[in-house]
């Protein structure tokens, strides 16, 4: 392993800060599609943790589940998008508070 | 330099994030994710993960953003203020503080935990067999009875296939022989570590007392030389107690006094060479030649010097040069590809399956059964004024 390269924990510390960030839009923000983009925040925060782990262990599994975790974004991303055009013709809102009943 | 790169990329990683976040146009906080996104892309880079970088900048800034800047047109979503005020207003404080408690976790995890104390693992093992055991037309090489290669002619090399590190009994048999019942030609305890690649290298005269197996090791390591090589010449001259290996052109000396059944590993930095082989001492007439090696960088590079008995009882030399691509390069999409088809299949079927399960359920959570009857209500961005009566989140525009 070479000295030039940048030592593990700053990428954990990065990915945890961006996890941080991505989990107070999720809680506070109100705009239900921007509360949909801090969860894309997270899952990449995730993503970059687990990639600089599979550097530091040489191990290509972490690369693999950083590929399923795009993967399974991707569906997320369709299925929740599809869920928010449907609220927002029966509601004509998205702000996550006005949806708190099942009721359509 | 890399750490200067890592920070200013962090950091606009950062303030994208932040400014996504805090942003009240939609489109413009979809922007800047794609920007955050692409700081990702870039570090995945760094980290050696060039296929994943693709994939992050294909998949995440082109297919979903794309689709989430679609959505919010659509929808005419952009600029959504709150008109109400939030019945939650306790969150706030609430999630700063379980950020900072969360932060101060994993910064201590990092501060005493072990994750840099341990020693990195190294790349899987890689073996490939390589015959020079004159008299033997094609052999079938073993590792604790488990084959690694079958009928490999006689100066043949297998390709490199990864193996489990640990000790084994190496042992080879004439091509075609049942390895319970029949004895072995030749058998040598060998140790394949992480890190290695292993060219089990047979080399003698069959029957003759100077026959063996050699172990010749590569070091599967470029993290620091870029543009370097690593190669391997294996003595396999029974006649030939010590041997020099000499780049004629810029007249120096490779690998000096190799006795016969070693291996030596070293360096070199890529470009054409000439290469000679001489009995040590003496620098009139080569052994062997090698000339107009053309040696590339991140290569792995074996020369094994053996002679062949003719008919005549007269001896050729045989000169088995191999350059291979380093076997793991580490996060590229061949690496990728094989993991995801050897020890990854059923949860890509899975995924794939998630997927087509998905696309249906997108098709049919915004398929509108009242379409051909309420045709006004399709046009969701700008209903008409009639339709808007309570709409307290949407401004319209």
């Amino acid at each position: 392993m070479g000295s030039s390269e940048v030592a593990v924990e700053l990428y954990v510390l990065l990915s945890a800060v961006l996890f941080i960030m991505g989990a107070m839009g999720v809680v506070l923000r109100r705009n239900a599609i921007l509360v949909f983009m801090s969860v894309e925040l997270m899952l990449n925060a995730a993503n970059l943790a687990l990639a600089a782990f599979a550097r530091q262990w040489a191990s290509g599994s972490g690369h693999l589940v950083v590929f399923f975790v795009m993967t399974v974004a991707a569906a997320e991303v369709a299925v929740g998008l599809a869920l928010i055009v449907t609220i927002f013709r029966t509601k004509k809102s998205i702000d996550i508070d006005t949806v708190h009943m099942f009721k359509g | 330099m890399e750490l200067t790169l890592f920070i200013i990329v962090g950091a606009i990683a950062l303030i994208s994030a932040a400014l996504m976040l805090i942003g009240e146009n939609a489109v413009y906080s979809a922007l800047f994710l794609i920007l955050n996104l692409l700081c990702i892309a870039f570090l995945f880079l760094m980290l050696s993960a060039p296929f994943l970088a693709m994939v992050q900048i294909t998949v995440y800034t082109g297919a979903i953003m794309v689709l989430f800047l679609f959505v919010i047109m659509l929808l005419g979503a952009e600029r959504i203020v709150p008109t109400v005020q939030s019945r939650f207003r306790w969150l706030a404080p609430a999630v700063v503080i379980m950020a900072l408690v969360f932060l101060v976790t994993v910064s201590v995890a990092l501060i005493n935990g072990e994750i840099t104390k341990t020693e990195p693992r190294k790349a899987e093992p890689q073996v490939r067999v390589v015959h020079a055991l004159d008299g033997l037309a094609s052999l079938d090489m073993y590792l604790d009875g488990e084959p690694v290669a079958q009928d490999v002619q006689f100066s043949a090399v297998t390709g490199f296939a990864p193996w489990r590190a640990g000790e084994y009994e190496l042992t080879i048999f004439e091509a075609g022989a049942d390895p319970a019942s029949a004895d072995a030609l030749l058998d040598q305890p060998v140790t394949i570590e992480r890190g290695k690649a292993y060219s089990l290298t047979a080399i003698g005269r069959v029957g003759a007392p100077g026959a063996r197996l050699v172990a010749a090791t590569h070091t599967l390591d470029f993290s620091d030389k870029k543009d370097g090589l690593r190669l391997v010449v294996v003595n396999a001259l029974p006649g030939r107690a010590s041997v020099d290996v000499r780049d004629e052109v810029y007249d120096e000396v490779l690998v000096s006094a190799l006795a016969y059944g070693e291996a030596h590993e070293f360096e070199l930095s890529k470009g054409e060479r000439d290469v000679a082989l001489y009995t040590t001492g003496s620098q009139r007439t080569p052994v062997s030649e090698l000339p107009k090696q053309a040696l590339d960088a991140n290569t792995l590079v074996l020369w094994v010097f053996a002679e062949q008995r003719q008919p005549d009882n007269s001896f050729t030399d045989v000169v088995i040069s191999l350059q291979d691509k380093a076997p793991t390069s580490f996060g590229s999409p061949t690496h990728i590809g094989r993991l995801l088809f050897t020890d990854y299949v059923l949860p890509f079927e899975l995924v794939a399956l998630l997927l087509l399960v998905a696309m249906i359920g997108a098709i049919v959570l915004t398929h509108d059964s009242q379409a051909p009857r309420q045709t006004v209500e399709r046009r969701l961005a700008n209903p008409p004024p009639g339709l808007e009566q309570s709409a307290p989140g949407e401004t319209g525009d």
